[in-house]
């Protein structure tokens, strides 16, 4: 959603600092969002689908190895949690314990021994549709204010600070969920960085709209 | 590693026998021969079968005349606990703690910094007379080591997998 954000908001207000026309400006929005919502959707399809079948590949082999010989995967674990501070007497015992359950073994071997975890496994599909109307959703936020007004610089306006206010916005939920004291100090941090990225794709549009005059 | 014809190196080490704990020296055995086996740790899940394995052969050496030692690097605390956990040994557990032992007879695995799972059967004057180093995931057969040691004790030429009560090789062989 960051992402919708901050590259409808970038291309608006680049766009806004290279064409007078406000309905070019939108279109240009408007196609950059769709465009955005396709490769950001097909790029986490494309990613989790890619590591859901590596990690599917590991799980495989690994609980192949367990189930030959499950003796290697005791040990593996046995050295694993002495290596995390349990005496080896008190990791033998927890060992011992896990064994009476073959599933539970394999499940706790795979995850501290060979960093695996079968809830690891994404959906692809859902993270392609999550991520393209994420994407979208955000895409809206600096969008509907420049719809919604007809003249370029008000709308403009408009669009960067309602794209300023969810940006804080997220920054402070972010706090909160970090459980941070000062949590407009994360909104402010959040607005200042994504800020002045848009800040950036205002002047570089500035700086090449006379190649556009140029090239008319 | 040590073979048939090497002398095993003095050692004193603590141990662990019968939930007690003593000293023990080679040259304080006073039995015709002795098992000195190796292995990599207490609290192990390979281990423990061989542990026990020679618990209950324990008796069948001592009846040879044979001490059983068993050594590996954990120190005497981890053998009490160990030997408590496996319900009791009966022979000694020595700590070679460094594996300062495991070294001298050449079984110290350097990567895993452990012991290897080695045994030597020796006489009276330390002289090896049967060496064996096991894979990691190979347990030991306590019962062809009992079979060694008889077969030695015999005092003849034992054909292959002789075992008590089988003919011996003809008397007028040198070997």
């Amino acid at each position: 959603m960051q992402d919708g954000v901050l590259t409808t908001a970038g291309v608006l207000a680049g766009l806004s600092g290279a064409v007078s026309d406000h309905s070019q400006v939108l279109l240009a929005a408007l196609a950059s969002t769709a465009a955005g919502a396709l490769s950001m959707g097909a790029g986490a399809y494309l990613g989790t689908r890619a590591e859901t079948e590596v990690l599917r590949g590991e799980l495989e082999r690994t609980r192949r190895e367990i189930e030959r010989a499950p003796y290697v995967a005791q040990e593996a674990l046995l050295d694993q949690l002495e290596k995390e501070g349990l005496s080896r007497e008190a990791g033998f015992r927890v060992v011992r314990l896990l064994s009476s359950s073959p599933q539970t073994l394999m499940t706790t071997a795979e995850e501290k021994v060979f960093g695996l975890a079968g809830g690891m496994l994404g959906n692809a599909a859902l993270d392609g549709l999550v991520m393209g109307v994420a994407f979208v959703g955000g895409a809206l936020i600096p969008l509907v204010p420049y719809l919604l007004i007809a003249r370029t610089r008000p709308a403009l306006l408009a669009a960067l600070a309602t794209t300023a206010i969810a940006l804080f916005g997220v920054g402070y939920f972010e706090g909160w969920l970090a459980r941070r004291a000062a949590r407009w100090r994360s909104g402010l941090r959040f607005l200042a960085i994504a800020m002045g990225a848009a800040v950036a794709g205002y002047l570089i549009g500035l700086a090449i709209s006379p190649l556009g005059a140029t090239a008319g | 590693m040590l073979k048939p014809g090497d002398i095993v190196p003095s050692f004193d080490l603590p141990a662990v026998e019968n939930g007690r704990e003593r000293r023990i020296s080679i040259g304080g055995l006073d039995s015709e021969l002795g098992i000195l086996f190796f292995y990599p740790r207490d609290f192990s899940f390979i281990c423990p079968t061989e542990v026990t394995g020679f618990n209950k052969a324990v008796a069948s050496f001592a009846a040879e005349n044979t001490a059983v030692l068993g050594a590996s690097i954990d120190d005497i605390d981890s053998h009490r606990r160990w030997a408590r956990e496996l319900g009791g040994i009966a022979y000694p557990l020595l700590a070679d703690e460094g594996g300062k032992l495991a070294h001298a007879c050449g079984v110290f695995d350097d990567k895993e910094r452990t012991a290897m799972r080695a045994t030597f059967v020796f006489d009276r004057k330390r002289i090896v007379i049967f060496s064996q180093a096991c894979p990691i995931n190979v347990g030991r057969s306590i019962t062809e080591i009992l079979r060694v040691v008889r077969a030695y004790r015999s005092g003849r030429l034992c054909p292959a997998d002789w075992n008590p009560g089988d003919q011996f090789g003809p008397i007028d062989r040198k070997y």
